[in-house]
Order: structure tokens, then C-alpha cells, then sequence
């Protein structure tokens, strides 16, 4: 909401108010005021010229060289390069020494002609273009006939304004008008308002038109006819305050509707009584099949749910939202029919959703308009009609109530205790000063008892309902400034994070730990961004739910799977010279128990990490692309800091995604808890991330396993032995299969206190198709120094169970 | 030779001794030296031994001497010894010298993401304070997103929050407040309500340098006997405080949400200008950090708690801004681009 300092200055006192000061007052009071712009960008020296006459240039084609009359005992002379100027015209002339917006005015040489100041266009006067016509923006600014030659231009054209753009909150209609602003600003300010008496032209007879509601979505329509109107612009003042509150100015008629809405908060609408049939206008719902061609010139289906006004046989306007072209006032235009209703508020909005419109009006109605503004505004429009098109009045005004509920002009009345009033807000303002708030804002007080009080709300503050918005009135006028700050005096409570979180932190700060970069990806995506994880058609991943009103083609669904999310991150990072690097993202996939989705989808906690690109080498070392066994450590790491690598296994799996010969799942307690492994070269190829090592873990399952309770192992009293073994197997043999057998054999003897892999070598000196895999042994007893006779049995034991499981050979090391 | 003689052969060869000691350049020569002089075949052994020749009397006093040259002996060798050792160890240490400036063997460090870490540092402030943390469901129903906070289908506030639907009643969250709701009908009838949930929001807004189509807000909420807005104006004071240095001053401003009243914006003292007014405040020392107010009663009442006897608070903050603000982030979609350049500046342990 637009709202200009002159216009509100009528009806508040504000002489020692500043716009600035009034915009920090309005922000204080829950109005924020966004800008606080002058309209005058920069005018000074600028005066009404009148072109007495008009030559070519000699020496220039498009220049032509003026007269200009400005009330000077001598003419000026003018060279001009507007193509619209002609003999007779009133214009905007800048003398020398004058200031415009765009820098000041001196006496110049124009390709040989001295130039005595110049004539100046909408832009270079600073004036809104935006809300002006073609012909009023296309070269010289023409101003009206009756402009008197030489006065100064800032007054003429009432430049001297400032504009406060206010972001109102949708709670506050009644500051959709300078009205229902003086009326704020008065209470702020502890002033009377300063509305003038109504010079209310008086209108009696029978009214030509009548008028029937046949639906309680409408529950008054005031109208009122005129004769004789006169269709041509507005004067002056009120096109500059249309334009100052963001209204482009259109014709008299639809200007005074504009300037008396902006006014009073009441939309109101004008139309041409001769092409209402049988003079009768009915409020009704729109018919299946009804169409109606609006003021924009669209043609708009009307339905059941549509509020019509129409004629004895066809619509001619949306309630509220816009007219219609059949009935628009035109330069021939004689007499004129003035509406001014109450229309439903759900009813305007969801018409103006589905139709696409957004207008001034259609915004007042549906948040809620002030019941006694309808007549209010209605009478003021008359007046202005009346004055300035000179229409004469046809009969009274129509007043006609809906079928529905009555609109309700009395206060209503809140319930208020002035104890909980201080309870609430944690202060201690008395009772005087909470009336002299309700006093100011205009809400009588009746006291029931010293702690209940009736607060009567006129129905201008729609808004004021209940017993807390009285609290906030009294605290807002009073100043949120006066609440104390003091801590909540309840029982002490212990804080407390669930597990879930607790574990996400934990392995946040494992992973971050081992060198890995936290990412945060949007969980929007494409449903082709699936096709890249060699899926099958049926497969639960490509259960994506779609937005029904995606804002970008890229992010139409919510993501089943994290690989895409973090391979886009690896590709831009390789776009922009990051040669590699190891990220992982807490987050969520979104898996439906059904599409089309009927109920909330599970959102299942993962994390998953993605090592791209070249490992950053240290000193002296090279550079290398991550690989498998870099994922592998970060996922020990992890499941070390949390307690489960003993109880890990890690197993060969496929999944789509992943190169088969190069990924694991890992489980625990026999449960799956994540998969991980080299990214499938196909699907690092659709993904354009080059080779990759991607993991996904299952949080929520990892966290409902249970673990047993940790106590430390004791330190032991007698010494251990170490011994290497070896040997030589197929290379399809893992590693894992090794260690295991070795445990097998061993526990028997229960004196292998550790086995685990210390080298693994295939090339020279070992056997195509077979690798040598060496194996550190750890051996001790509780109670005794082991002998070597002892360990050496248990060693054999080993090499046989290797021998008969694995066909491994012991290689002399 | 009489003793004359042999002090002066004393003399002459404690002379011979020191000099040859001075030019000794290493340990060997050092031990050939004590050999020579000190040694079981030294010319003062020699001496010593010979010292029965002279008259009974006189011996000891060439005895004397004869100490006393040894002692001479002694402690120059002694001297020199501590001399060459410390000459060898500057040698070695001079051959063994590495450059420092060279960089050390290092473990790659990783990062946590700055909206990571804000959230972390803003959700452990609320744990200190007694606060339960929640984390709720992104798609949400209609119903818990805005009809159980006071927005019924087509009210006009609803235009606050463009929303993301997925159905006619289910939606991708647009704010954290349905936890609000969610947390009292768990909770109900228990007081007091204290409640921290940050969590990822949506809306239909187009990406630019201050919006997000996702984002994150964290959500608080105190419900209790005799819960006041002063309440909620010290809690966060001591909330920005902690975020925002010692020094914080906070101020309230009414506002409108439609699930409080009174309703209010947190403004804080302008962290960039100390609140004498710049660009990123808009010259007016103030920057407004996040939305609050006291629990609407028909929010109390639909979740379950009797308006009459409980009160609340709520706020929601949103911890993109408060990153950009405290990190210098000027652009939203920093956040969400992961450039490893950007993320690997947040190495730091917060
Ligand atoms: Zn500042």
C-alpha cells in the first residue's frame, strides 16, 4: 500500500511530522514501511510554457526551434527535438538555471541556434511512465489547456509529495485506505482525525434501475445513477494522486471509482446505464456455460462458484473482481450507474485465483471491507460526480440487502480483562493507560467489573475478534518497547535430542573428521535423473512424487535417491577447477507408500557420501583418483567411532548403481545397513562425474539396532606373540573368507587374539591368476606365557583349514 | 737435579701441555693428549715416581706442585672436552638442519556445512536451556500446515506463503510452525511445552540472491501457566547474545502471523554497522532476524490446551539469513551451489 504524505496530511495533523518521522512511527506500530520515495526526483525552476510559435531548425531535419511563452515579458526562445510539439500546446519548460532529474539547464548552441532552456517529457520530469499512457510518454509532457502560463510546475502539478510504501500484513485491511490510515495514524499519534464534512448532493426520487441479489454471497449493493456525464481525463490534482498511490490514471469516471476506493477502502464500479438491459441489475451466480468478455478483452468462462452481476438477460461484470466489456463506459457515455457492494470474501478470492486477476479491488474484498464505508463511499463518489463531470444525480440511491447473512454496522463486542492483558504481555500498564489506548484507537470501553471489560470494536478493525488482539492493540500502541525481558518461570526441564539426531551428529562429525566435506543439495529433482541409476522400469526409485505446480522444469519431484544430488555437486565442482574431493550429506529420500500419493510418504534419514575426482596429494606425494578402499576407511572410521566395526561385516553386493565387481554392503547383527562401492561406469558416464566411489547408509535402521552395553577390555598380564603367515590363493579368495577360516581354526585353542591383513600383493613372483595374502597373527593367553609348541599347533591348524577351504599354498616369506 | 730444577721442568711442561691442549682439534687428538700428560706413562708420572731421588723434606712440596700441575691439566682437558662436544654438536646439529617453513604432514581436514553449523549452534543454545529437539515431517497435510494454525482455506494469508502442493492435501511444508502443533498434541496435557525443531521448508518462490525454493527454519516453542510475551523478548535476547555477541540489544516490532497474537519481528542491533545505519540495514541500525509472538489461542485450543489456563510463545528463525549475516554470504545460492572452495573455508571447529 501506496501512501501519499500530502493526501494523509489532510486528515492528520502532521505539521511537525516528517515523512520520515512518520514512516519510523508507522514500522514501530507493526506497518513497515519499505521506502519512503519523493515524487519530485529533482524539479526546480520548471514552469508552464505555452508554444507560441514553431519553426524547422535550419540547420537540423528533426530540431525546430520555439516560442515559448512563460509569463516573461519576453518570450523564450526554445530549440526542441520532440516530435509532438505544435503551436498552442501548454508544456513543461525548463528556464536556464532550472534543475531536472537529470542534471540542470543552462543556454546551449544547438547546431547553431541558441537554445534558452528546454521542453521537457514525462521521463526527464521524473514523473511515474509506468503508470502513464503512450501518447503522455512519447516525446513533450502536454499539460492542460488551462494550465496558467508561467506557474511553477512542482506546484501545478503538486510535485511537492512524498510516497510511503507500506508492506502491509494481510491482517490489516483497514489500511487499505487513507481513511482507515488517518484513522491509525491518529491513534498513534494521540490526534483527532480530521475527515471533512460531506457537501452531499442531495438526490431524491425513484432511482431508474433496480436491482434484485438472488444470492447470499452478496449482502448489500448500493447504486446510484447520473445523468449527463462528461467522459474525458481528470483534472490534475487527482491523476497525480492516483499516480502517487500507484494507480494509472484512466478516465474521469473509472478515476473518481479509483480515487474514492483508495479514499475509503471500497471498491467501487462504474459502468454505462444504457446498455444494461430493462435497467435491472441482478446479483447472481454465474451459469455453466456462461462466458463474458472483462475489460482486458479476455473472454472468461463463468461457473456456480462465480459471483455475477448481469443484466434482465446477460452478465456484465465479475463481483469484485473485474466489469465487463458490454457495459464499460466509453467517450459516448451519458448516463452512468455507480455500484458500491458488499461481496463475499472467500467468493471474490477464489474467483480471482481461478481467473488469473489480482485486482485492487478484488484485494480489498477478500480481505474483508468496512460495512460503513459502502454507503460512505458512495455518497463521497456522488459528490465528486457531480462536481467534476457534472452529471446530475438520477433519483436516490438504490439500497438493496442479500438474502444471506446482514452485514453488521455495530461495534462488536470483546471481552477484556485488563489483568490478563498485563499477564500476557509480562507488563504491568494500568487500567488508565489501557483505556486512553482504546480511547485513541477508537474502541469504547463498557466496565463490567474492574478486571472485565466489554471493548466495543467498530467493524472498520475486522481484524480486533478476540481477547489476545486487544492484548497486542494495548501493546503496540502502549510500545512492545515497554515489555520487560524475563526468562519462562516453569520447572526446570532437561534438554534433550533424540536419538536419531544424536547419531546424524555423530556421523557429521566422523565423517568431517576423516577429511570429508558436508554438502546441502536441494531434495527437488527430475524423475530423469533416475534413468542414470540403471534401475529397471519398475523399480520403487523411480516412485518419485511430482509437484502439481513445478517452478522450474529441473525440480519437479521429491528424490528417492541421493547419488544425483551429490553427483551434481561433483560436476560443478569439476567445472569450476576443483580437481576432486569427498563430500557427504546428511539428508532425506522420500520414498510414497503409493502414487498417486494419498498419504504422507515415508522420509527416510540416510547419509551418503561421494569421493570424485583426485585425492589432494601431500607433500611429495602424487596425485591419485580415490578408489574403493578411501570410501572403505572413512566407513570403518565411522563405524569404529560409533561402536560397530567388530560387529560389521562387509560382503559383495550388486546394485544397479555400482560396479559389480567393486561393491559391498555392510551388515550388522545380520541387517543391511548401507551399500557402497565404485559408481557403475555407465551410470558415472550418464552422470558426467567420471570414475567415483558413492555410499548410502540407512541411519534409522543403523539406530534400531541395539548394542549391548561397552565396558573396557582388561589390559593383559602376560605377553603376546606376533606371527606372519604367507600365503598364496586364487585372487577371487577375499580376504574376509581368509581372516574368518584363520578365527575358525583358532578358536578352538581360544589364544588368537587378533588376526588382519598386512599386505596383498598379484604380479612378479606369484602366479597368474593368484595373489599372496599376508596375514598378521596375534597371539596370548590370560593366564601364562604362551609356548612356541602352543602356537605353532594352533598355526597349523590354520594353514590346513586354508589348505582344504581355499587350496592356499604357504608362501616362504 | 734438584727440586729448583724440577719445578721449573714442572713449569715448562705444564706449558708444552696447554699449548699442545689448544690446538687439539678432536677427540682423538684430545685422548692421545691425555696419554701424553695425564696418562700412566706421562711425563708427570714420571716425575712423581722419580721424586724419591730428592731429599725427604722437599718432597712434598715437589709433590705439591706435581698436583697442582695435574690439576691444572685436569680441568684445561676437562674444558676442552666440554669445548669440542659442543663444537661436534653444532657441527651435527648444523648438518641436521631442516626447514621449518617447509608444511607438516597433514591428515586432510573436512568441513561441516555453514547452514550445518549454524543450526547446530543456534539448537545447542535452545538444548542448554531445558529445550526438547523435533524434527518433523517435510510433506506435510494442508491440515497441519495451515488449518491447525489459524489459516483456513482461502484466507487471504495464505498469499504470505506460495506453497508447493502435492495434492489437494498434502504440501511440502512451507514453515516449521506445524511442529508447533504436532509437539502440543504429543506432549498435551503436560507443561511445560519446550520445543527447538529445525528442519528444511518450501516454497514457490524463484531462486535469486535472497530466495530459495528450500531452505531451513528453526522453529521454537513454550508452552506453560503464565508463559509472557517478556518471556519470549528475554529468551531471545539471551539467543542473540549468544549468536551475536555479549553487546546484542534486541528489539520487538509488531507484525502479523496468523498462528500468534500478538505477533512480533526480532530485530537486532545491525551487526555490520553497530546501529549508526548502513546499506545492509537500510540506515536504520536494525537488522530483523526473525518472526515470534504469542501462541494464538485458537492454536492452544485445537492442539488441545485450554487457552484460559496456558499461554505460550513461538518464534521461527531462519538460519540462511543468520549464516549469510554471520559469515558475509551475500547470495543465497552459495549455500546450495557446494562449491568445495567455499565449503573448505568452513575447516574450523566451531
Ligand atoms: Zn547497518
Amino acid at each position: 500500500m501506496k501512501l501519499s504524505y500530502q493526501w494523509i496530511s489532510q486528515y492528520v495533523d502532521l505539521h511537525d511530522v516528517s515523512p520520515e518521522a512518520l514512516a519510523e512511527l508507522l514500522t514501530r506500530a507493526g506497518l513497515e514501511v519499505e521506502a519512503v520515495t519523493a515524487r519530485n526526483q529533482g524539479v526546480r525552476g520548471v514552469v508552464v510554457g505555452e508554444v507560441l510559435d514553431c519553426q524547422p531548425h535550419p540547420n537540423a531535419d528533426r530540431l525546430r526551434v520555439c516560442t515559448v511563452n512563460v509569463g516573461a515579458a519576453e518570450p523564450s526562445i526554445i530549440v526542441c527535438g520532440a516530435s509532438n510539439v505544435a503551436v498552442g500546446q501548454k508544456v513543461p519548460t525548463a528556464l536556464p538555471g532550472a534543475e531536472l532529474p537529470g542534471g540542470s539547464i543552462g543556454v546551449a548552441k544547438l547546431r547553431g541556434v541558441a537554445s534558452h532552456g528546454m521542453l521537457c517529457s514525462a521521463e526527464e520530469l521524473g514523473l511515474e511512465t509506468k503508470l502513464l499512457g503512450k501518447e503522455q510518454t512519447e516525446g513533450l509532457y502536454l499539460l492542460p489547456a488551462d494550465a496558467p502560463v508561467g506557474a511553477d510546475l512542482v506546484a501545478y502539478l503538486h510535485l511537492d509529495d512524498v510516497v510511503l510504501d507500506i508492506g502491509l500484513t494481510p491482517n490489516r485491511s483497514d489500511c487499505l485506505s487513507i481513511r482507515g490510515l488517518a484513522h491509525e495514524i491518529a491513534a498513534l499519534l494521540d490526534r483527532p482525525t480530521t475527515f471533512p464534512e460531506r457537501r452531499t448532493p442531495t438526490t431524491e426520487g425513484p432511482s431508474p434501475v433496480s436491482i434484485r441479489i438472488e444470492t447470499p454471497l452478496c449482502a448489500r449493493y448500493e447504486a446510484q445513477v447520473f445523468d449527463g456525464v462528461a467522459v474525458g481525463p481528470s483534472p490534475v490534482w487527482m491523476q497525480m494522486r492516483l499516480m502517487a498511490m500507484g494507480i494509472r490514471p484512466i478516465s474521469l469516471p473509472v478515476d473518481i471509482t479509483n480515487y474514492v476506493m483508495l479514499e475509503w477502502g471500497q471498491p467501487l464500479h462504474a459502468f454505462d446505464l444504457d446498455t444494461v438491459r430493462q435497467q435491472t441489475i441482478v446479483v447472481r451466480a454465474g451459469r455453466a456455460g456462461e462466458t463474458l468478455v472483462t475489460l482486458d478483452g479476455e473472454t472468461r468462462k463463468l461457473d456456480e462458484d462465480t459471483l455475477v452481476i448481469s443484466d434482465a438477460e446477460r452478465a456484465i461484470g465479475i463481483a469484485g473482481v473485474m466489469g465487463g466489456q458490454n457495459s464499460e463506459i466509453t467517450a459516448g457515455t451519458k448516463s452512468v450507474v455507480l455500484e458500491s457492494a458488499a461481496f463475499d470474501a472467500v467468493s471474490v478470492r477464489r474467483t480471482g485465483q481461478r481467473l488469473g486477476l489480482k485486482s485492487e479491488a478484488q484485494q480489498r474484498f477478500e480481505k474483508g471491507i468496512d460495512p460503513n464505508a459502502i454507503t460512505g463511499a458512495l455518497v463521497r463518489a456522488t459528490e465528486l460526480f457531480a462536481e467534476l463531470t457534472g452529471a446530475t444525480p438520477v433519483g436516490a440511491p438504490v439500497c438493496v440487502d442479500g438474502p444471506g447473512t446482514k452485514l453488521s454496522m455495530a461495534a462488536r463486542a470483546v471481552p477484556f480483562q485488563p489483568a490478563r492483558c498485563n499477564m500476557l504481555l509480562g507488563t504491568d500498564h494500568g487500567p488508565e493507560l489501557m483505556r486512553d489506548v482504546f480511547r485513541r484507537l477508537g474502541f469504547a470501553v463498557e466496565t463490567e467489573t474492574d478486571d472485565q471489560w466489554r471493548v466495543l470494536v467498530p467493524p472498520r478493525r475486522p481484524d480486533v475478534v478476540l481477547e489476545a488482539d486487544l492484548v497486542e492493540e494495548v501493546g503496540r500502541i502502549a510500545g512492545y518497547a515497554a515489555i520487560p525481558s524475563t526468562l519462562p518461570a516453569t520447572s526446570t526441564t532437561v534438554g534433550y535430542r533424540p536419538p536419531l539426531q544424536v547419531l546424524s551428529r555423530r556421523t557429521r562429525n566422523v565423517l568431517m573428521a576423516v577429511g570429508m566435506n558436508e554438502v546441502v543439495t536441494y531434495t527437488l529433482t527430475h524423475p530423469r535423473e533416475v534413468d542414470a541409476l540403471r534401475v529397471p522400469a519398475d523399480s520403487p526409485y523411480r516412485s518419485m512424487i511430482p509437484l502439481l505446480h513445478p517452478m522450474s522444469e529441473e525440480r519437479t519431484a521429491l528424490r528417492t535417491h541421493m547419488l544425483p544430488s551429490l553427483a551434481e555437486v561433483a560436476r560443478y565442482n569439476l567445472a569450476h577447477g576443483v580437481s576432486g574431493g569427498a563430500i557427504f550429506e546428511v539428508g532425506r529420500v522420500y520414498w510414497p507408500t503409493e502414487l498417486p500419493l494419498r498419504q504422507q510418504p515415508c522420509e527416510h534419514l540416510q547419509w551418503a557420501g561421494l569421493w570424485f575426482g583426485e585425492l589432494e596429494p601431500a607433500v611429495g606425494e602424487r596425485a591419485r583418483p580415490y578408489d574403493f578402499y578411501d570410501a572403505k576407511g572413512a566407513i570403518e572410521t565411522w563405524l569404529e567411532a560409533l561402536g560397530w566395526l567388530d560387529d560389521a561385516r562387509f560382503v559383495p553386493v550388486r546394485m544397479h548403481w555400482l560396479h559389480p565387481g567393486r561393491s559391498a554392503e555392510v551388515q550388522i547383527l545380520g541387517q543391511r545397513v548401507g551399500t557402497f562401492g565404485e559408481v557403475h561406469p555407465e551410470t558415472a558416464a550418464a552422470l558426467d562425474i567420471r570414475r567415483a566411489v558413492y555410499a548410502e547408509f540407512d541411519l534409522e535402521r543403523l539406530q534400531a539396532l541395539t548394542k549391548a552395553e561397552w565396558k573396557v577390555q582388561r589390559l593383559p598380564k602376560y605377553p603376546a606373540s606376533r606371527r606372519d603367515l604367507a600365503v598364496l590363493v586364487d585372487v577371487g579368495v577375499p580376504v574376509q573368507a581368509l581372516l574368518d577360516a584363520a578365527r575358525d581354526a583358532a578358536a578352538e585353542a581360544s589364544i588368537l587374539e587378533n588376526c588382519a591383513l598386512f599386505d596383498i600383493y598379484q604380479g612378479k613372483g606369484v602366479a597368474e591368476g593368484q595373489k599372496s595374502v599376508a596375514v598378521a597373527f596375534r597371539y596370548r593367553a590370560d593366564d601364562r606365557t604362551l609356548t612356541d609348541d602352543e602356537i605353532v599347533q594352533v598355526e597349523q591348524r590354520i594353514v590346513r583349514a586354508w589348505a582344504d577351504q581355499f587350496g592356499a599354498t604357504l608362501r616362504t616369506v | 737435579m734438584n727440586i729448583t730444577d724440577w719445578i721449573a721442568s714442572l713449569q715448562s711442561l705444564r706449558d708444552r701441555a696447554l699449548g699442545e691442549l689448544a690446538d687439539a682439534q678432536d677427540m682423538r687428538q684430545l685422548d692421545e693428549w691425555r696419554v701424553q700428560y695425564l696418562g700412566k706413562k706421562s711425563d708427570l708420572t714420571q716425575i712423581s715416581r722419580q721424586m724419591g731421588q730428592l731429599p725427604a723434606e722437599e718432597r712434598p712440596v715437589l709433590g705439591e706442585h706435581v698436583n697442582q700441575v695435574r690439576s691444572v691439566l685436569q680441568d684445561a682437558l676437562t674444558k676442552k672436552q666440554e669445548a669440542l662436544h659442543a663444537a661436534e654438536l653444532e657441527r651435527r646439529f648444523a648438518a641436521e638442519t631442516i626447514d621449518v617453513t617447509a608444511p607438516g604432514r597433514r591428515k586432510p581436514r573436512g568441513s561441516m556445512h555453514p547452514l550445518t553449523q549454524i543450526i547446530e549452534e543456534i539448537v545447542e543454545i535452545f538444548v542448554a536451556m531445558g529445550y526438547e529437539v523435533a524434527e518433523g515431517p517435510e510433506v506435510e497435510t494442508d491440515e497441519y500446515n495451515f488449518e491447525k494454525l489459524n489459516l483456513p482455506k482461502h484466507h487471504p494469508a495464505r498469499d504470505m506463503q506460495d506453497t508447493f502442493y502435492l495434492t489437494e492435501s498434502l504440501l511440502l511444508r512451507t514453515q516449521t510452525s506445524p511442529m508447533q502443533v504436532r509437539t502440543m498434541e504429543r506432549m498435551r496435557p503436560n507443561v511445560p511445552v519446550k520445543v527447538i525443531a529445525p528442519g528444511k521448508v518450501y516454497r514457490r518462490d524463484e531462486d535469486d540472491a535472497t530466495h530459495s525454493h528450500m531452505f531451513h527454519q528453526i522453529e521454537g516453542l513454550v508452552v506453560g501457566e503464565g508463559i509472557r510475551m517478556s518471556d519470549l523478548k528475554g529468551t531471545l535476547e539471551l539467543f542473540a547474545r549468544s549468536v551475536f555477541g555479549a553487546d546484542q540489544t534486541v528489539r520487538l516490532r509488531p507484525s502479523f502471523f496468523p498462528f500468534t497474537e500478538p505477533s512480533a519481528e526480532l530485530d537486532i542491533r545491525c551487526t555490520n554497522c553497530g546501529g549508526s545505519g548502513c546499506r545492509m540495514c537500510k540506515d536504520t541500525g536494525w537488522l530483523e532476524i526473525l518472526g515470534c509472538g504469542m501462541v494464538h489461542p485458537r492454536v492452544l485450543d485445537g492442539a488441545g490446551y485450554d487457552s484460559r489456563r496456558f499461554s505460550g510463545f513461538a518464534f521461527g528463525m531462519g538460519p540462511e539469513r543468520i549464516a549469510m549475516l554471520k559469515y558475509g554470504i551475500e547470495d543465497i545460492r552459495l549455500l546450495y551451489q557446494n562449491d568445495l572452495r567455499l565449503l573448505r573455508q568452513f575447516h574450523r571447529v566451531l
